[in-house]
C-alpha cells in the first residue's frame, strides 16, 4: 500500500504547484494596498481626462477599429426601449432634438441635437426648427413629420412603449396622449392619433401642443423615446425592422450585424450630417459576466468594458492598468428602503426608521463593498442635478451616529433590541448581496437587532417591490433625465405611482402641490429641495446609502471617451461617439 | 427497457452465481474489507477529522478563531498567522467560514441523500413490482423529472418556503428538498434495474421455487443485494449535490447570507479571484477533500460490497 | 425490439406533452412576469404591454393557444427583442452542438484511454496519475476551472482567445476554413470536458478491471493470446457497457450547453439562453428550451437504451 499513498503524495504535490501557479497570478495584487479612489463624479483619470478635440494626434482610418463590451440591448427601437444597455447603444445610432451631454463639471446640460436652436415657446405650443440637410441612413430626407411619427408611436397603447409615459400626463404632457394611451378601441384609433398635439408645421418645423407650460421640455424632448421614426420601413418589415439589412436610423452609426447574445458591429452612417465619426468600426460584445469581460480586457479583446467593482483593485495594483480605469458616476441612489405598513408594524415608527438610517456607516460601507469607488450619500437628489443639496444637509439627520441610533431605537420601545422583531431584506446582485451583509452586521453590532437577507433572482426582487411584500429592500432609484422632479414625483407623495414604501407625510405633499404649481424655476426647485429634506427627516421610506458609480476600463489608446455625468451610464460618453477615436501609436 | 436502468448496475453489480450468504455475513465480511482498504479508510478519516473540526468549531473558540460573520476592515488578506485561510471582501476570516461551509455542506450533502434515498427506492421498488403499465409510468415519470425545469421550481420553491417563519423549513432544508427532488431518479433507476436483475437471478428462481412468499423474497433475497450499489450510489451522490449547490449559488440561488455554504464561499469567491485568489483556493480546496474523501469511501464500499471479492 | 422502439419513441409525445404542461403552468407560477420592473408604469401602459404579448386573456386559454401553436410546430416569440424561439434555438443550439460534440469527442476518447490505461497498470505509478487526475478533475467546479484557465493562458500567458466560440456560427460555414479559431475553442472545451473525461475514466477503469478479473480473459491468456489482443478484442469490448450508460446522460447534458462555461466565456449558446430565458421570464423562450432539452434527453435515453441492448443481447425488453 505505500504506493498508494505516494500516489496520494503527488496529488498534494500537484495540488501545492496549482495553488502557487494560481498565487503567482494574482500577485502583486494583495490588499494591502488600496489607494483611495477619486470621489464619483470628480474623478478625472488619464483616459477621462482626454479632451475631445481629434487634432493630429488620430490614427489612420484602417486602425480605427475598436472593440467594447455591453450587456445585450433587448430592442433597437428607440421607443421601445427601458433598458441601460438598450439606450447605451441606441444613442449611438439615432439622435433626438436635443442632447443632453457632460457639463464638464459632473452635471449635464442640455444641447440643441438635431434642433437647430432653442424651440420657440408660445404659451403652451412649443415650436422647433430642424437643421438644414438631415438624412436617414438610408438616404432619405429626415423631416418634421418623422418627429410627429415618433410622438404617435410613444402614445400608442399598440407600440407598448415602455417609455411612453414620458409623453404623457406630469411630464411632456403632449395634447392627446393621454387619451390615446388609455384607449382600447381600435375604430377609435386613427381619431385619436389625429388629435395628437404633435404636427408638422413644414419639412423643417415641428410644432407640440401641451396641455400646460414645461419648463423641462428640452430635457425630455433628448429622451430615446422622443427620437424620430420611419413608419414606412416599421410598416414593411414589421417586428423585424430593428434587423441588420432593415434598420434605418439617423445617428453617427448604423447596425451592421448583429448576432444575438455574442455582438453588434456598427459602422459609421454614411448620411450623418453632423461631425464625421473617427472611429470606424464599433463591435460591441454582448458580456454579462463582468469578471469574465475584465479578463477579455486584459487579455486585450477589449478596448473598453464595464468592470465590477471588486475588480478595481485589481486595475488599480497593476500600474499600466491603472491609467485606464474611467469610474463613471450615475444618477442612481441605493438606499435601504422600508416599507412603513410592512406586516410587523415597526417601520411604522419614525424611531426604529431613524436607528436603521443612523446604525450604517457609509463610508465604511463604500470601502468594503465597493473599494471607494460610489459616493457615500444620505441625500437623495443624485450629484449633477440641479437643486443637488449634498450630505451636509442631511448627515446630521440620518448621517452615521451610533449612539444616535441607539438612543433612537430606545425611544421607539426596543432598547438594545429587544423585543424587536426580525426584519427581512430583499436582495439579488452578489454586491447588493454584500451591502446587505454590512448591513446585517451593522444592525446587529449597533442596535442588536437581527434581519433576514432574501436573495432572489431580479423579476421576484421587482415583483417582491410592486406587490409591496417586504420590509426592507436595498434598491434605489435611477434618474431617467437629469431633472429633480425625476427624483421625487410619483415616489413619495400619497398615492404617488412608484410609491412603495407607503410613505404618507402631509409635509412631502405639501411641498410637491407647490413644486408642481410653481411658476418660476427657482421656486420649482425650492420646492423640491423642501420635499427631499421632509423625506429625509421623517425617513419616508428611503434611507440614502450611496450614489453609485460604474467603473470602466478605457483602453489608453482610445481618446476622447468622456464619462456620462448622470445622463445615462451604459456606455460612457455616447453621447459623443464621433468624438472617440484611436490615437496615433 | 430494463437497459439503461439496469445498465448502471454492472459498475456495482452483484455477480455471484452462489447463494446469498445471511444478511450479517454480507455486512461483517464487507466491513472487515472495508477496514482493509487504506484508501477508503484515509477517505473516512479525512471526512471524520474535517466534520469533528467543522462541529466543535462553534463550540471551542480555539478551533474557530474569529466569528465567521463578523466584518472587519482587514478585507482580502492572504495567509496569515492569524487569519489561516486569509480573510474575504467584508473582511470576514475565510478560515471560520471555511469550517461553517463544510458543515453546511456536509448537512446539505447528507440531507439531499435522505430525500434521494426515500423518493429512489419508493419508486424503484414500485417500477420493479409493479406490473408493466406502472414500471412503464414510474419510468416515464423520471424521464419528466429529468428534464424537468429545475431553476424555476427552486425559485418558485424558495418564494414558497422563504419568509413564511416556518421554523423547519430554513434555507438549507429548502436547497435539500430542490436538489433532493431532482437527484432521485437515479437512485429510483438503479433500484428498478438492480431488483429486476436479480429477479432473473438463480437464488431468487430457487427461493420461488422452493414456495418463499413474494414479500419474504424481495426482504431477505433482493433488498440487502440491491442495498450494495444504492449505498454507493448514495455516496457520490453527496459530493454531486455539494456541486449542485455551488452551481445554485453561482446563479444567486444558493443559501440565505451571512451564513455560506462552500458553494456560496467559492462562487462568491470566484468573483474576487483575481483580487485575492485565497477567496477560492481554500473553500474549493475544502470541497475537493470532501469529494476525494466520498470518492475513495464510495471505492472502497463497491469493493467491500462486491461479493467476488469476498472472502 | 423494433416495435420496443417504437413505442419507446411514441411514448416521448405525453411526455413532452407533460413537461410542456408543468413547465407552462410552474412559470407563471413563479414570481415576476417578462415585463416586470422596479419602476412601475401608467396603469393603461401596463395593460397595452400585456395585451400586445396576450398575457392578458385568462391562463386556461394562453395554454391552450400555446399548446394549439406547438402542435402546428410554432414555438412562439421571445419577449427579449421579439425574436422567433425557433431561430433562437436553432442558432444557440448549433454552437453548443458544436461545442458539445468537441467535449463528448474529448471527453470520451480521453476518459477511456485514461481509465483503460490506469487499469492496465492497476497500481503502478500511470494508474496513479490517471487515479489523480480523474479525482481531481471531478472536484474542481467548472467555473473556478474556467476562471483560473482563463487567467492563466489568458491573461498572463496570453496564449489563447478568451471571448466568444471559434467555431463557424452558421451551419452554411461547416466547410469554411476561415470560419475556425483554434485559439477560441481551447478554454471552452477543456473547461467543459474535464469533468466527464474523469468521470468516464473513473467508470472505465473500474470497468475494465472487473473484466480483466472475469474467467474468459484468464482463458484467453492462457490459450496464449498476446495482451494486445486480449485487450482489444476481450476486455475493451466488454468493458464499455457500463461506460455507454454514463455517455448517455453526459452527452446529453453537454447538448443543453453550459450556462457558466459560456456566460464566461460569452459564447451565445444554449445553456445561456436557456438560463437568461429563466432568469428574465421569457415566456416563450423557457417553454422552448426547455422542450427541447427534453427532447435531447429522452433521444439520448433511447439510443443508449438500444445501443445497450445491441452490446449485450442479454437485455430483456419490457
Amino acid at each position: 500500500m505505500n504506493i498508494r499513498s505516494r500516489g496520494f503524495l503527488l496529488f498534494a504535490g500537484l495540488m501545492s504547484i496549482m495553488l502557487v501557479a494560481a498565487a503567482a497570478c494574482s500577485s502583486g495584487t494583495s490588499s494591502g494596498d488600496k489607494t483611495k479612489t477619486a470621489a464619483a463624479g470628480g474623478g478625472k483619470t488619464p483616459a477621462a481626462g482626454a479632451t475631445t478635440s481629434t487634432g493630429g494626434e488620430q490614427a489612420p482610418a484602417a486602425q480605427q477599429k475598436i472593440t467594447i463590451q455591453s450587456a445585450e440591448p433587448q430592442f433597437y427601437d428607440p421607443h421601445r426601449s427601458s433598458f441601460e444597455q438598450d439606450i447605451g447603444i441606441e444613442r449611438l445610432l439615432f439622435r433626438g432634438l436635443y442632447n443632453l451631454t457632460d457639463d464638464g463639471k459632473g452635471g449635464v446640460k442640455v444641447e440643441p441635437g438635431l434642433a437647430a436652436a432653442e424651440p420657440k415657446i408660445a404659451g403652451n405650443v412649443y415650436t422647433v426648427t430642424l437643421k438644414s440637410g438631415l438624412k436617414w441612413s438610408d438616404g432619405k430626407p429626415l423631416t418634421a413629420q418623422h418627429f410627429v411619427d415618433g410622438a404617435k408611436r410613444g402614445c400608442d397603447p399598440g407600440i407598448a412603449a415602455d417609455y411612453g409615459y414620458i409623453w404623457g400626463p406630469g411630464y411632456l404632457d403632449l395634447v392627446g396622449c393621454e387619451a390615446l394611451q388609455a384607449n382600447k378601441d381600435a375604430a377609435q384609433k386613427e381619431a385619436l392619433l389625429a388629435k395628437l398635439g404633435a404636427r408638422a408645421v413644414d419639412d423643417k418645423t415641428v410644432e407640440f401642443t401641451l396641455t400646460k407650460p414645461n419648463p423641462r421640455f428640452t430635457t425630455l424632448m433628448a429622451i430615446w423615446v422622443t427620437f424620430p421614426a420611419r413608419l414606412d420601413v416599421i410598416a414593411a418589415k414589421g417586428d423585424q425592422w430593428t434587423l441588420p439589412g432593415n434598420i434605418v436610423s439617423n445617428g453617427p452609426f448604423i447596425l451592421k450585424d448583429m448576432t444575438p447574445k455574442d455582438h453588434a458591429t456598427l459602422i459609421p452612417n454614411p448620411n450623418w450630417t453632423g461631425k464625421k465619426p473617427a472611429l470606424q468600426q464599433i463591435t460591441v460584445k454582448f458580456i454579462d459576466d463582468l469578471s469574465a469581460a475584465f479578463r477579455s480586457y486584459q487579455s486585450h479583446e477589449l478596448d473598453m468594458t464595464r468592470i465590477s467593482a471588486t475588480d478595481i483593485a485589481v486595475a488599480k495594483a497593476d500600474s499600466a492598468l491603472a491609467k485606464e480605469v474611467l469610474v463613471n458616476p450615475t444618477g442612481r441612489i441605493s438606499s435601504v428602503e422600508m416599507n412603513t405598513q410592512a406586516p410587523s408594524k415597526v417601520l411604522g415608527d419614525l424611531n426604529v426608521r431613524i436607528a436603521l438610517a443612523r446604525a450604517v456607516d457609509r463610508e465604511a460601507l463604500n470601502e468594503a463593498v465597493f473599494d471607494g469607488t460610489s459616493t457615500p450619500a444620505t441625500y437623495w437628489v443624485v450629484k449633477g442635478i440641479k437643486g443637488h443639496q449634498g450630505n451636509e444637509a442631511f448627515d446630521s439627520i440620518i448621517g452615521f451616529n451610533a449612539d444616535a441610533a441607539r438612543k433612537a431605537l430606545a425611544d421607539a420601545g426596543y432598547p438594545g433590541g429587544a423585543g424587536f422583531p426580525e426584519l427581512g431584506i430583499v436582495v439579488n446582485t452578489p454586491e447588493r448581496k454584500a451591502v446587505a451583509e454590512f448591513l446585517q452586521q451593522s444592525y446587529k453590532s449597533v442596535l442588536g437587532i437581527n434581519i433576514r437577507i432574501d436573495q432572489v433572482d431580479s423579476p421576484t426582487r421587482s415583483a417582491r417591490f410592486q406587490k409591496e411584500d417586504f420590509e426592507l429592500f436595498i434598491g434605489g432609484w435611477q434618474i431617467d433625465y437629469p431633472d429633480i422632479e425625476n427624483t421625487l414625483f410619483g415616489l413619495f407623495e400619497t398615492d404617488g405611482g412608484n410609491n412603495h414604501y407607503n410613505c404618507s407625510n402631509p409635509d412631502v405633499d405639501a411641498a410637491l402641490k407647490i413644486a408642481l404649481a410653481a411658476t418660476s424655476e427657482d421656486a420649482r426647485i425650492k420646492a423640491y429641495q423642501n420635499m427631499e429634506t421632509a423625506i429625509i427627516k421623517n425617513v419616508c421610506g428611503v434611507a440614502p446609502l450611496y450614489q453609485d458609480s460604474l467603473p470602466f476600463m478605457v483602453n489608453r489608446k482610445l481618446g476622447g471617451v468622456v464619462p456620462n455625468g448622470s445622463i445615462d451610464s451604459g456606455l460612457p460618453g455616447n453621447y459623443c461617439v464621433e468624438c472617440w477615436f484611436v490615437k496615433a501609436s | 427497457m430494463a437497459t439503461q436502468d439496469a445498465a448502471v448496475a454492472p459498475l456495482f453489480a452483484d455477480h455471484s452465481d452462489g447463494i446469498v450468504r445471511g444478511h450479517r455475513g454480507l455486512w461483517s465480511d464487507a466491513w472487515r474489507r472495508m477496514l482493509q482498504n487504506k484508501l477508503a479508510m484515509l477517505g473516512l478519516g479525512a471526512l471524520a477529522t474535517i466534520l469533528v473540526m467543522s462541529l466543535v468549531a462553534t463550540q471551542m473558540n480555539v478551533v474557530e478563531r474569529h466569528a465567521p460573520h463578523d466584518i472587519t476592515t482587514a478585507k482580502q488578506l492572504g495567509p496569515t498567522g492569524d487569519h489561516f485561510f486569509g480573510t474575504d471582501q467584508l473582511g470576514r476570516d475565510t478560515w471560520a467560514r471555511t469550517l461553517e461551509g463544510v458543515r453546511i455542506s456536509l448537512q446539505i450533502g447528507l440531507g439531499t441523500q435522505l430525500v434521494v434515498l426515500s423518493l429512489g427506492l419508493f419508486f424503484g421498488v414500485l417500477a420493479a413490482f409493479g406490473g408493466k403499465l406502472t414500471d412503464n409510468l414510474v419510468m416515464r415519470f423520471t424521464d419528466i423529472m429529468f428534464s424537468f425545469p429545475d431553476l424555476l421550481f427552486i425559485i418558485l420553491l424558495r418564494e414558497i418556503l422563504n419568509g413564511q417563519g416556518i421554523k423547519f423549513l430554513t434555507g438549507t432544508m429548502v436547497m435539500i428538498l430542490a436538489i433532493g427532488m431532482i437527484a432521485w431518479t437515479t437512485i429510483a433507476r438503479l433500484v428498478r434495474g438492480q431488483m429486476l436483475s436479480l429477479g432473473e437471478r438463480d437464488f431468487v428462481t430457487a427461493a420461488r421455487a422452493l414456495g418463499a412468499t413474494r414479500w419474504r423474497i424481495v426482504t431477505t433475497h433482493m433488498l440487502p443485494n440491491t442495498l450494495g450499489p444504492v449505498i454507493v450510489a448514495v455516496t457520490f451522490g453527496i459530493p454531486t449535490a455539494i456541486f449542485a449547490e455551488a452551481a445554485l449559488s453561482f446563479l444567486g440561488l444558493g443559501i440565505p447570507a451571512p451564513a455560506a455554504s462552500l458553494g456560496t464561499l467559492v462562487a462568491d469567491g470566484n468573483r474576487f479571484v483575481q483580487v485575492n485568489v485565497w477567496n477560492v483556493v481554500f473553500p474549493a480546496g475544502a470541497i475537493a477533500v470532501l469529494m476525494l474523501s466520498f470518492t475513495f469511501i464510495g471505492d472502497g464500499l463497491r469493493d467491500a460490497l462486491d461479493p467476488r471479492t469476498r472472502g | 425490439m423494433l416495435g420496443y422502439t417504437l413505442r419507446r419513441v411514441l411514448w416521448i409525445i405525453p411526455v413532452l406533452w407533460v413537461i410542456a404542461t408543468l413547465t407552462f403552468f410552474l412559470m407563471q407560477a413563479v414570481p415576476g412576469g417578462p415585463f416586470t420592473s422596479e419602476k412601475q408604469r401608467p396603469p393603461a401602459l401596463e395593460e397595452a404591454l400585456q395585451a400586445k404579448y396576450g398575457l392578458n386573456e385568462p391562463l386556461w386559454q394562453q395554454y391552450a393557444t400555446y399548446m394549439g401553436n406547438i402542435a402546428r410546430g410554432d414555438l412562439g416569440i421571445s419577449f427579449d427583442g421579439d425574436r422567433p424561439v425557433s431561430g433562437i434555438i436553432r442558432h444557440s443550439g448549433f454552437i453548443s452542438a458544436q461545442i458539445a460534440i468537441l467535449s463528448f469527442v474529448v471527453a470520451v476518447t480521453f476518459g477511456i484511454s485514461l481509465g483503460t490505461i490506469s487499469a492496465l497498470n492497476h497500481n503502478k505509478p500511470l494508474d496513479y496519475a490517471g487515479v489523480l487526475f480523474a479525482t481531481v478533475g471531478a472536484s474542481v467546479p467548472n467555473f473556478v476551472l474556467a476562471a483560473f484557465l482563463s487567467i492563466i493562458f489568458g491573461v498572463e500567458l496570453g496564449w489563447l482567445k478568451l471571448l466568444g466560440w471559434g467555431g463557424p456560427p452558421e451551419i452554411s460555414d461547416i466547410f469554411n476554413p476561415s470560419a475556425y479559431h483554434p485559439s477560441k475553442m481551447v478554454l471552452p472545451v477543456v473547461a467543459l470536458t474535464v469533468l466527464p473525461a474523469a468521470y468516464i475514466a473513473r467508470v472505465t477503469r473500474a470497468s475494465v478491471l472487473e473484466v480483466l478479473s472475469q474467467d474468459y480473459i484468464r482463458t484467453a491468456r492462457a490459450k496464449g493470446l498476446s495482451e494486445f489482443w486480449v485487450v482489444m478484442r476481450h476486455t475493451i469490448r466488454n468493458a464499455l457497457i457500463p461506460v455507454l450508460t454514463v455517455i448517455g446522460p453526459i452527452a446529453a447534458i453537454l447538448v443543453s450547453g453550459s450556462f457558466i462555461i459560456e456566460s464566461t466565456f460569452g459564447i451565445p449558446g444554449l445553456g445561456r439562453e436557456s438560463i437568461t430565458a429563466v432568469q428574465r421570464r421569457d415566456y416563450g423562450l423557457i417553454m422552448g428550451t426547455t422542450l427541447f432539452y427534453a427532447l435531447i434527453v429522452a433521444i439520448a435515453n433511447l439510443i443508449v437504451d438500444v445501443l445497450y441492448a445491441v452490446v449485450d443481447p442479454r437485455i430483456r425488453y419490457r
